[in-house]
Order: C-alpha cells, then structure tokens, then sequence
C-alpha cells in the first residue's frame, strides 16, 4: 500500500521551520529526513549519533513529522523492525555509528540482499579497541563490501540535502539499495552550521511515489515467500544466488548515473546553494601538477590549505571524494588525468595494506588509468584528532615531494608523535 | 473432508464395577430400576465370581457408534442407520422385522434384545449427553469430545503445501499446519531457520511450501522483523496477523533480545515457540531448553559427561515477566487444550505481545519410535514434567490441565533413548527438579486465585 504525498501533507518540518537556521549537522539529518516523510523510524542512542535521533523523537511528537517511532532494544532490532517495515510497503530510516553498527552487521548485510530501499545515517565513529567513542571512518569502512551505498558529507546543508536525495535514491527502480548518509562524528554531528531549509511542497514533488516493496513483499494481498534458500551445488540454487549478487552489483552500478541525475535535479529545484558534487569534486584542479584527496569534513581544512599553497604559487588541486561506493572510478579518472602526484588523507585504516582504504581504492583506479602516478597514503583525523590546515599544507608539501622522488610504501601517520 | 464424532471410552483399569452408569441409563431412558435394561453394561471378564473385582477385570458392553456398522450392514429391513449429523447409529422401530440379526453382527454387544419391550434396544448417546458418563464415580467412563476439533478446523484450508521435508512422524508439522490453518490466511508468518523452514516452509530455490507470505528473518530478529511488518500495515490501516513460528533455540538464545524487547513494547505479534528442546535442525545441538541429563551432539555421553550438565531455561515463565497481553504453555498431546490457547492468543496479539509456547517431541533428536509422538507428549504432561497454563495480566497464571496424581518422571524419560544412560542419582536430580518446577509455577497460580 502507498501512501500518496498529499495524503501526508498535514506533517511537515518546514512550515514551522525558518527558511534559514543555524543546526549542528545531527539536527540537519533529522531534519532532511523529516522532508522526506518517511513511515518508520527506529532509534537507539549512541555517541556521536544520540542527538540525531533525540531530534527525530522530537519532531515526531511535536507533530512536525508524521512517522511511527521504534525505540528498539539494540541496533540489531533497529535494522530488523524496519526490514519487516520495508517489506510491509513503508519508507524506513535510522542511524547509528561505531560499535552500533558492528552489532548491527547481520541484518545490515541482509538489507541490501534482499534490495530494500532503506536510509541510515552512519555519523561515523572509530573503531574500537583503543576504547574512544571519537569521530573516524572506521566503522563505514569496515562495512564495505556489504553492499549499502555510502555518501561522505563535507557540511552540514549537504548533510541535509543529501538526506533527502538518499531516500529516492534507495527507491529508485534502477537501484533499490539501502544508503549509508556518512557524516563525521564530532566535527559535523555536533558543528553547528548555517543551512536553508528546503521548500516542502518541491521536496514532496522531488521525491515523487513512494514504491518500496514492488519487488519484494510480505503481504497476504500479493503472497510470497521472501528469501527462500538457495546455493549449494544443485538444481537452480547456483544461478539463483548469482543472479541476487549480479543484481547487486547492477543496482550499484546504476547509483553512479542516478546519484549525479537526482543532485543536478536537486540544484535545479533549490538552487545553487543546494549544489554538491555527485560524485568526485574536482576543486583548483584544472592546471594542477599535483593534487590531494580528501573525505568527509576534512575537505573544508584541505581546500583553506589549497588556498594558501595557491597563493604561494603551489600548483595544487583537491579531489574530494563524495560517493564512496560505488567507487567512482570513471569520475575520479577524469579528475586523476593530468595530475602527476597524489596524497590521498585517510580517516581510517587498512589493515591489510597498511595504508588508507580510499587510497587502496584509488590504486585500482589508478590500474585502471593506465599511468604510473606516485600517490602517498596519509592516515590522520583517526579517534577526533584534529585535521588542521597545517596538518594538509604538511599533506600538501610531502605529495609535491613525490614529483621528485618515489612513493613511500609505508603510510605518513598524521597525528603520530615520532 | 468427513465427519468425525465423539465417543464414549471406558477406561478398565479405573473401573471397579460399582453399576452406578448401568443404573442412571436404565432410570434416564427407561425409567426404571432394572439395570438389566440398561444400554450400557459392565461386565465382569470370565463371568461372575466371589472374588473381589480386581482393576482391569470389568470390559464395557456398549454401541461403539461404529463408522463402518455391522449391525447395518446385516439388517435386511432398513432399520439400523448411520445418522450423518451425529454420528450415532439409529434404530427405527417402525422398519424394524425384529429378527436379531443384528445382534449377531455386533462384536461389542452394543445392540441387544431387551426382554421388556421384545424388541432389539442400543445407546442413542443421549443426544449428545450420555447420562452415564457423569454417573461414573472414578472416571472410568469419559465422553471423548476432541473429534469436534476435527469437525470444526478439518475443512480450513492447511496453509502448508503438501510434502514438506519433515522427518517421518515430525510433531512440529502436525503442529505448525494446525496453528496456522486456526490463525488463517491474512497473516504474514515469520519462519527462522530451524526445522520450520528446514523442512521448507520458506521453500528452495524460488518455490514456496507456505501460502501465506512467509519469510526467513534471522535466527536472532524474528520479533523485531514482525513488528516492523504489523507496525506498517496497523499505520495504513490494515488488519493483518504478525506470526512467528520459531525454535526454542532462536528464542531462549540468540534470538532472546529481540523476543525480550519486542515483548517489553508490547508488539502486536502471535510469537509461537516450538520447544523441541535443542538445535535439531542442525543434528540436535544443546539449546538453553535442553533439560538436564539429555543427550544431544554438544552435550554427549562419555567417561566425563553424562548429558547435559545444566537445567533448562523456563522461557514461558520469563515472558510472564514481561507483562505480555497472553502467555500460555500447550502440547499436541491436548489439542483443545491447543486450539483455545491459539484462540486466545490471536486475538491477544491483536492488543499486544501473545506468547506461546508449545512442547513439542522430537522424534529424530529425543530417539523414540515415530508412532509414539503423542504418547511422548502426554507422558510430559502426566509427569508434570510438562505444565499446561495460561497467563494474562487481568487473571494472573491458571493451569489448564492440572494433574494432580502424576506419573512418575522415570515413566517419561523412559520413552526415550536420549535419557537412556540417566544414572538413579540423575533421574533424581530430575524428579527434583519437576517438584520445584510445579511448586514455583503453582505459586504463581495460588496468587492469581488470591485475587
């Protein structure tokens, strides 16, 4: 059953919200999700998330959001109540980080199996042991291959328009994977910012009909059994199981021309305040010899260091990577062309590399470039440290290094004392 | 689907021959005193003595309301038939020619000459309330009334699909296609792995064994999944049924937090246990269900160990404590007892948490004959090993089917070979342990009849 948008119109965060305000980033995704009307909403607290979901309980009974809340025991039921939600018809949400979405992991890697369109903000958190309930991209990148699409915010309005398009792009027919909205914990959850709020009525015509369960459903109208087994070595049971996973990998090759579809859709309706870079951002980059690359709200420091190294007459560009996965790899292509060395910051660890992970996944990109590039692996911003704009003109002086002399193998700890 | 009927069965080892059913038929359908022209007889087996009756030496003489009547089949003038509505065999005094030859039909001395009217006379049941069965002073005589289940539920439709891969004789498909065809076809059924979607309720590879939406939660979020199901459609408005038929392991274990909280919220879910005791899908693992001493593949029988060490979760009586809309305990070996806890459950679960949770013998994993399912079961609740109640917040716990003179534990553990290594010393332990089950669980009842 689909509730059409009008039918919901009573609720809505944006009548009784001024046009401009000034929010901390976890503020800002409730309040992306409260304009995006979802039916569901299941919380449970945890730092640096808490405040996210304190809002949304907020919203709801304050009747500024038409949604059913679940306070749920743990993240596992979290996840799971909305599963049941999802293949029930309704639009469903959630948040969490860090250990939350480590406990969460069985249904979370169910979720995007099964193709429910389902949003869930990770305000990312690092992992733990060292015991730290501090800022980090750890706990998203762990979770990685399981198949959610995963958008890095870089301010807190992007925070907000990205929650919204997330939702239609779950539910897009080419899709149908949940999204993971990144933003860092610490620096974004908490850093109050000034947003422009959204106009409801083009939020409820961007969005358009909500369609979650057409493929998938439980309902004794449409019955049928949801995830019967397959695998194994027999009958269709093989083919099956690939046809789910290359159906996977299809819808997620997908998100890489809706994502950049649903944000020139977004800019158009809102304006050029409302304008993020789909993908991959190429900012100062056009003559540039050398170039760093960033996630998350660390590009902000990163682009005032470009500022100052361009000043001084350093010919450095930004690469900021905006959809982490899919892995832009055509897009960052396109912004590796005429750049001759690269330092690529890490908010978390490979530890199977020793390096970054978004710098592991540049080096495919790279193979698939065809041109030897000496590129460095920075590790900083790991637990809440601080990346500072003298943290990236330091990122920024060891990659113009690299024109001269080759790459380290080992990675250069931002942050360490050595 | 056909008609089933009730009976009158006699137990002979409860009956001492007192006449008491002779002389209440004889007054209720003759209105005399003359027990010779009573339709039900007691007999003593060998014929009279001046012995005292010893137990089990009295056999029954009565219309056994056959289903395929000899007595008709020899009548030459129409007089005896099989009344379709009631099952009882009726005679028609105005066809009949009186020449006895059904009283030599009979096997069971059910119709017979009475010497007063001349004519052939048999039991008519009283339409429906035998005068005898409560004349009956030690029980021996009991109106058995379970084929009314039958009647009522054999022609819903059995939600299940035919052939599911349950071993032979399994007591969790007699239970799982009797639950759901009360429960009906607007439910969304929630199966998570075990032997309820082992034996394909969910189905293999793109085909269903269930026909109503069914799925595989996670062994660990079955009632978490629920209700996010229940919660959308009581959001759009509609009425349908949230329930899971789940293993004691996924309950008591893995899945126990998501029970626990969705029962503290209250969930509008019909959450059905199947406690057969142990992980028997995956080749009978120890569960927290497991009863102590039982053999199972993770607590085996060796120089060291003798089964498991521990006792068994009481998960019925932990989810009292959750405050939930209904909590019941119910075996296949009472399915009246079954089907009012299912009625009572469903629309429970329409207000809030329904939990049942329903014992249920494992042929394959507790090592005894398939055709001994129910004899298995019964002997759990004859034991007290077993108790069948009921709890709601209004009335408290009420047990169902009290007993109140047990068998023995030994009777019980003796049906099967999982038990059989059972040192004295241990059946001890277990006898022990169904005294201080029974008294911490009839506590509970005496302050619900304080009330």
């Amino acid at each position: 059953m689909n509730t059409t948008t009008t039918e919901a119109a009573a609720h809505t965060v944006a009548e009784r919200a001024p046009q401009l305000m000034l929010v901390e980033g976890n503020e800002a995704a409730a309040l992306g999700v409260a304009l995006a009307r979802p039916d569901m909403v299941a919380v449970y607290p945890i730092t640096p998330q808490t405040s996210l979901v304190e809002k949304l309980a907020k919203l709801i009974a304050d009747g500024r959001m038409d949604a059913d809340i679940v306070d749920a025991e743990g993240e596992h039921s979290v996840l799971s109540v909305l599963q049941g939600g999802a293949l029930a018809g309704g639009r469903t949400y959630t948040a969490t980080c860090g250990p939350g979405l480590a406990f969460m992991f069985e249904p979370y890697f169910r979720t995007s199996g099964m193709r429910l369109p389902m949003v869930m903000t990770i305000v990312t958190r690092d992992g733990i042991t060292p015991q730290s309930v501090w800022g980090g991209h750890q706990d998203a990148m762990t979770v990685r291959e399981a198949g959610w699409i995963q958008l890095y915010c870089e301010t807190v309005q992007e925070v907000l328009d990205t929650t919204v398009m997330a939702f239609r792009l779950a539910e897009h027919h080419d899709v149908m994977l949940p999204v993971n909205v990144c933003l860092d914990g610490n620096y974004l959850s908490y850093g109050a910012a000034r947003v422009e709020m959204p106009d409801q009525a083009e939020v409820d015509d961007f969005m358009g009909r909500k369609d979650v369960n057409w493929h998938v459903a439980l309902d004794p109208l449409r019955p049928m059994a949801v995830d019967p087994l397959t695998g194994g070595s027999g009958g269709t049971g093989p083919e099956t199981f690939v046809r789910y996973r290359r159906g996977q990998c299809a819808g997620m090759k997908n998100a890489l021309r809706v994502i950049t579809e649903m944000h020139e859709d977004w800019a158009r309706r809102f304006g050029d305040s409302h304008r993020f870079a789909p993908l991959v951002e190429e900012y100062r980059l056009d003559d540039a010899e050398y170039a760093i690359m960033t996630l998350g709200s660390m590009t902000g420091a990163a682009k005032d260091a470009v500022d100052e190294a361009r000043a001084a007459g350093e010919k450095v560009g930004l690469i900021k990577i905006k959809t982490f996965s899919p892995f832009p790899v055509e897009a960052l292509k396109h912004a590796l062309r005429d750049v001759r060395a690269l330092g690529v910051v890490d908010r978390s660890v490979n530890f199977r590399w020793n390096c970054g992970p978004m710098f592991q996944e540049t080096l495919a990109v790279l193979y698939r470039l065809g041109r030897q590039l000496p590129a460095q692996s920075f590790i900083g911003g790991l637990a809440g440290a601080d990346l500072t704009v003298a943290t990236f003109h330091r990122v920024i002086a060891e990659t113009r290094a690299l024109l001269e002399r080759p790459a380290a193998d080992e990675p250069v700890w931002l942050n360490a004392k050595d | 689907m056909g008609q089933a009927y009730s009976t009158i069965a006699f137990d002979p080892a409860k009956c001492d021959g007192c006449g008491k059913c002779m002389t209440a038929c004889a007054s209720v359908k003759f209105d005399s005193t003359d027990t010779t022209r009573s339709l039900i007889q007691i007999v003593r087996s060998g014929g009279a003595s001046i012995e005292p009756p010893r137990p089990g030496e009295f056999e029954l003489a009565l219309c056994r309301q056959c289903a395929d009547p000899k007595c008709v089949t020899v009548c030459p003038a129409g007089a005896l038939g099989k009344n379709g509505a009631t099952g009882v065999i009726d005679w028609d005094a105005s066809k009949c020619v009186d020449c006895l030859l059904c009283t030599i039909g009979c096997s069971y001395a059910g119709i017979a000459l009475d010497e007063h009217s001349g004519r052939v006379s048999k039991c008519d049941t009283c339409d429906g309330k035998p005068a005898c069965v409560p004349a009956c002073p030690t029980g021996a005589l009991r109106h058995i009334t379970t084929a009314r289940i039958y009647n009522e539920v054999g022609s819903w439709e059995d939600l299940f699909a035919p052939g599911l891969a349950g071993c032979q004789g399994c007591n969790t498909e007699l239970l799982m296609r009797h639950a759901l065809r009360r429960v009906g076809p607007d439910t969304v059924l929630a199966t998570p792995p075990g032997c309820v979607p082992g034996m394909g309720s969910v189905g293999f590879n793109g085909t269903t064994g269930t026909k109503v939406p069914v799925f595989h939660p996670l062994l660990t979020n079955t009632a978490a999944m629920l209700a996010g199901v229940k919660r959308q459609y009581e959001r759009v408005g509609r009425k349908v049924t949230a329930m899971a038929i789940a293993g004691d392991g996924g309950a008591s274990d893995v899945g126990f937090q998501s029970l626990s909280g969705a029962a503290e919220r209250g969930e509008r879910i019909l959450f059905m246990v199947v406690d057969n005791e142990g992980y028997m899908n995956t080749g009978m693992q120890r569960s927290s269900c497991t009863p102590y001493g039982a053999w199972t593949s993770t607590t085996p029988v060796g120089e060291h160990t003798r089964g498991k060490s521990q006792d068994a979760k009481n998960l019925p009586m932990i989810m009292i404590n959750h405050r939930c809309e209904y909590v019941a305990t119910a075996s296949t070996a009472y399915m009246e007892d079954l089907y009012d806890k299912l009625d009572k459950a469903l629309a429970a679960s329409e207000r809030g948490f329904a939990y049942l949770h329903v014992y249920s013998p494992c042929t394959t994993g507790w090592r005894f004959q398939s055709a001994l399912n129910i004899e298995v079961a019964r002997k759990a609740v004859e034991s007290n090993f077993v108790t069948l109640w009921e709890y709601t917040p209004e009335s408290g716990l009420h047990f169902t089917r009290p007993v109140n003179d047990p068998l023995p534990v030994a009777d019980y553990l003796k049906a099967m070979g999982r038990f059989r290594h059972l040192s004295p010393e241990q059946v001890e332990h277990i006898q022990n342990k169904v005294a201080e089950n029974l008294r911490f669980v009839r506590k509970i009842a005496e302050q619900a009849d304080e009330r």
